[in-house]
């Protein structure tokens, strides 16, 4: 009776989240009605494929597809190229500062997409860029152009390097260093050992890497309305979110755009688990491995010089860029000398943001709908991941398949469809800061499940039986026995939730008001402005906030390590 | 084709702790095997990794057949795929990504050798260890058995000069370790291969080896014929390791050649046999296998009086605690019936040629 009610109620709210606003979405891509104007009665009688089919044909779509696929093609070519060098480096040489390479390596992983952006419009611009301007100082005819299908490849390829890296250097870890030797034992050289044996091994983890850092791509939209929007170069974010923006918007067109983005996004998702799931080449062997690390001779420097290029490539020349428009008064710099005159800088664009009232609101709504998206997508994370794992009630799997569903829709296409789900409904929730709060719980739940789900597993069946036997009921187990062993990791699930919320820009695009615009919106509107300086001062100021939140996540997450050494004896 | 190893002084420093080989000599003449055997962190592996070319020594030289490969004094390290052997690993580390043929003709694929050669080869190998119905499946599809057969096959198509073998049969279950192990030595003896390999099991060691290496924190202690080691062992350390665990401390009165009498203590003695040069009055160890100590049937010099401690029936065999000169010894007798009571004094006899004395140097702990 009360496990019936229970998995009824956890239903409902998935429901409410998650299949509601993706079935308005649809809705809205099949019907040509306005909801707003129209409601929702009448929408539901103009149901029809024909404005779906329109939106296909329209040759601007499929020039936005066409350009998505470039880029996230092409950037996944260059992410894998970097991440499998990366991880083969710190993995399998003996590169001098290994450690500090590795953990240069998932740097980018931290940037706001549109904060990485920013610093590269500053830096790439054709006319006005620093690289330009240190090209002309040098007296070289180079020139750089980062606002076109190349600069857009480029940034996407170093920025999402991390995720192939991960996959990586975690494969190469685990595998058996005897298979290598084996290869040398039979006379191959270090490069055919390399390429017969090292890679094939490692596939299944190169494919998911890859597949991973290229979905990540599809629905990152910040990178690409920097950098594509002086020269109209839209891809599917980009294009979904001009729709919107027209006057009239074009609502429907915008839902057909991001039913076709969420479509190409679940395909991948669904591949890269059947690659994930399938045959792992994990081999049996009876010791720990000792890590083998190849002997590179004098070519260490080469590999370690590679690394430090990469971390000036992704942290410091933009952290730079960033710093020098943004303490500078004007951005024209004529030459190297004017760089370095003092008088040039100043703190005028900080004074400036903050006397505008919109940057200390947007900061406080950021941190409130955080705050909510934490606390409550925690609980319902938790009651979920329980729930699942945990128990052996009927529709556990109905709850598993809603709740993972998210993670093959894209950020802004969920804003997309909450917009749909709630802009026709007077008094509603458009409009308040739950919108987004709730947007972004269902956004981060198969994260958050998935996080919270292992902070529990750990934590031995028999401690709750023992509890149990004990006379305690399940709830009083979980409150006495499982939050207790479980609070590290869970503190640690709902502080990445704040920090990802906070940062989150694609779902909040669509649903904020002047009441509720948080940071990520409020840094897009200055760069749209045009005020490169503005837009570079309230980029430091996110960046260094989100710093010191994640500095904060990391060392809750070490108490939750320590933790589990205790639990798993 | 096959050839003979020489190791010289060989010696292996890490960064920290002491060396995992410390001046290791030995050499392994053409078609011999010989096993290296110690407990683990004893240097074999290392030894035997340092002859592959996958561990640099920071000492000593290493030659196959009469080529340096290795020699840090001189600045010799030739990569191991020069140097021509074949390895079998404990972990096998056959190819997860290929099928049974494509792990075997591997190494051709490195040498100049035609195709038809190359896959001649191949069946060849795979007929030496049984596994030519299997050719084309996947490796993953094998059982355990079956992968080291193929990274045998794997070892030996390219016929090396030298086959190294690193504790092969560790990871496979008892039954089928048996049965491996004695179609390895077959399969060895069959191609002449000149092989080393490394294992802490005895029995393993005796079966396979030609002559066993007996080795101790970075040290060869004995090299020997496994007959030598089982009935000659150079130090108490071998001794223990190869099975005589029981010990008894005493005094040499007088020597004679080969045997001598000990004092063990209130006037009783006994004879011992002696492989070192012993003066008299030195203080001795005395090591003795369990099975050679007869209780009940008084017969020879060495017969005492011991009390029965206790009892463990383990079927073929029974295992027997007693106490003699105020020593707890273990003794075992074979046979399906176990005779003795616990608590009854009865007669016990040591046979002298089974008593080995050796120069009492301060405490010695038993790996």
């Amino acid at each position: 009776m009360f496990t019936g009610l229970w998995v009824a109620a956890l239903l409902v709210i998935l429901a409410f989240l998650v299949i509601y606003p993706v079935l308005m979405l649809l809705l809205g891509a099949l019907t040509d009605t306005n909801p707003v104007v129209d409601g929702l009665s009448r929408s539901l009688s103009h149901l029809s494929v024909a404005n779906f089919l329109t939106v296909l044909a329209n040759p601007n779509v499929g020039e936005a597809l066409l350009n998505t696929l470039i880029a996230c093609g092409g950037g996944t070519a260059i992410a894998v190229a970097i991440g499998l060098f990366f991880s083969w480096i710190v993995v399998r040489t003996n590169t001098p500062f290994k450690g500090f390479i590795a953990a240069a390596s998932i740097l980018p992983l931290f940037a706001p997409p549109l904060v990485a952006g920013v610093a590269w419009a500053i830096l790439g611009s054709p006319k006005t860029g620093l690289i330009n301007t240190m090209f002309k100082w040098i007296g070289s005819d180079l020139r750089v152009d980062l606002y076109s299908m190349w600069g857009l490849v480029f940034v996407f390829g170093i920025y999402y390097a991390p995720y192939v890296y991960m996959f990586t250097a975690s494969a190469l870890r685990n595998m058996d260093p005897s298979l290598e030797e084996a290869a040398e034992i039979s006379g191959a050289s270090a490069f055919s050992t390399l390429f017969t044996v090292t890679f094939p091994l490692i596939m299944p983890a190169i494919v998911s890497g890859m597949l991973l850092s290229f979905i990540v791509m599809l629905g990152i939209y910040g990178i690409p309305a920097v950098l594509g929007a002086p020269t109209n170069l839209n891809v599917l974010t980009t294009y979904i979110f001009k729709l919107t923006n027209w006057s009239p918007p074009l609502y429907n067109t915008a839902a057909a755009v991001a039913i076709i983005l969420m479509v190409v996004t679940g395909l991948l998702v669904y591949l890269q688990q059947r690659v994930l799931s399938g045959r792992s080449y994990t081999t049996v062997a009876g010791k720990a491995f000792r890590p083998r690390s190849l002997d590179l001779g004098p070519w260490r420097w080469f590999t370690f010089a590679i690394g430090m290029l990469y971390l000036l490539v992704v942290v410091v020349l933009p952290s730079l860029a960033l710093i020098v428009a943004a303490f500078r008064k004007f951005m024209f710099i004529r030459d190297v000398a004017s760089l370095f005159d003092m008088r040039q800088y100043s703190l005028v664009h900080f004074e400036s943001i903050f006397d505008n009232p919109l940057t200390m609101r947007s900061i406080y709504n950021a941190v409130e709908v955080g705050v909510i998206t934490a606390v409550v997508g925690g609980a319902l994370a938790f009651a979920i991941g329980y729930t699942i794992h945990r128990t052996r009630v009927a529709g556990r799997g109905t709850i598993d398949l809603i709740s993972t569903l998210p993670v093959a829709i894209p950020g802004l296409v969920v804003g997309v469809a909450y917009l749909w789900a709630w802009i026709g409904i007077p008094g509603g929730l458009y409009g308040t800061i739950w919108i987004l709060a709730l947007a972004f719980i269902a956004r981060f739940m198969p994260d958050t499940v998935k996080a919270l789900s292992t902070s529990f597993l750990q934590i031995h069946r028999e401690l709750e039986e023992a509890a149990w036997v004990c006379g305690k009921g399940m709830l009083g187990t979980i409150r006495t026995i499982v939050l207790p062993l479980a609070s590290p990791g869970v503190l640690a699930a709902m502080t990445l939730l704040f920090v990802l919320a906070i940062r989150e820009l694609g779902s909040s695009l669509f649903l904020y008001t002047s009441n509720t615009m948080v940071m990520s919106v409020l840094l897009l509107d200055y760069y749209e402005g045009g005020n490169i300086g503005k837009t570079a001062a309230f980029s430091l100021v996110q960046t260094v906030l989100l710093g010191v939140l994640i500095g904060g996540a990391n060392w809750l997450s070490r108490g939750a390590a320590q933790g589990n050494v205790a639990r798993t004896g | 084709m096959t050839a003979t190893l020489e190791v010289t002084e060989l010696r292996k420093q890490f960064a920290i702790g002491r060396p995992a080989i410390d001046g290791v000599s030995f050499s392994v003449p053409a078609g011999e095997i010989v096993v290296l055997l110690g407990p683990s962190g004893c240097g074999k592996t290392t030894t035997l990794r340092c002859v592959a070319g996958l561990e640099h020594p920071t000492g000593g030289e290493i030659s196959i057949s009469g080529k340096v490969v290795s020699s840090p004094e001189r600045g010799v390290l030739v990569p191991p795929r020069s140097r021509d052997l074949g390895m079998v690993f404990q972990s096998y580390a056959v190819w997860p990504h290929m099928t049974v043929r494509q792990n075997v003709i591997y190494p051709l694929k490195h040498r100049n050798i035609s195709r038809a050669d190359a896959n001649r080869k191949v069946e060849e190998a795979l007929a030496l260890v049984g596994l030519s119905e299997y050719a084309d499946r996947p490796v993953v599809a094998l059982s355990g058995g079956q992968m080291q057969r193929v990274a045998l096959a794997r070892s030996m198509v390219y016929r090396p000069q030298l086959l190294l073998l690193d504790e092969p049969l560790s990871n496979l279950d008892a039954k089928l370790r048996l049965r491996l192990r004695d179609d390895l030595r077959v399969i060895l003896k069959q191609t002449g291969m000149t092989a080393l390999y490394v294992t802490h099991d005895q029995a393993e060691a005796v079966v396979l080896g030609d002559r066993i290496g007996v080795m101790r924190n970075g040290k060869l202690l004995q090299m020997d014929s496994p007959d030598a080691i089982y009935n000659r062992p150079a130090d108490l350390f071998v001794a223990n390791f190869t099975g005589a665990t029981n010990e008894l401390a005493g005094t040499l009165v007088t020597c004679n050649g080969q045997y001598g009498v000990v004092d063990f203590g209130d006037g009783r003695q006994g004879e011992v046999a002696l492989f070192h040069e012993l003066a008299p009055d030195q203080k001795v160890r005395v090591a003795l296998r369990p099975e050679n100590i007869a209780i009940g049937r008084p017969n020879g010099v060495n017969t005492f009086s011991a009390k029965v401690l206790d009892r463990r029936y383990q079927g073929t065999q029974t295992a027997y605690g007693i106490e003699l000169f105020g020593k707890r010894l273990e003794a075992i007798e074979l046979g399906t019936a176990a005779r003795h009571q616990v608590g009854v004094e009865a007669p016990v006899s040591l046979p002298r040629e089974c008593l080995w004395a050796y120069r009492d140097s301060g405490p010695v702990s038993h790996e």
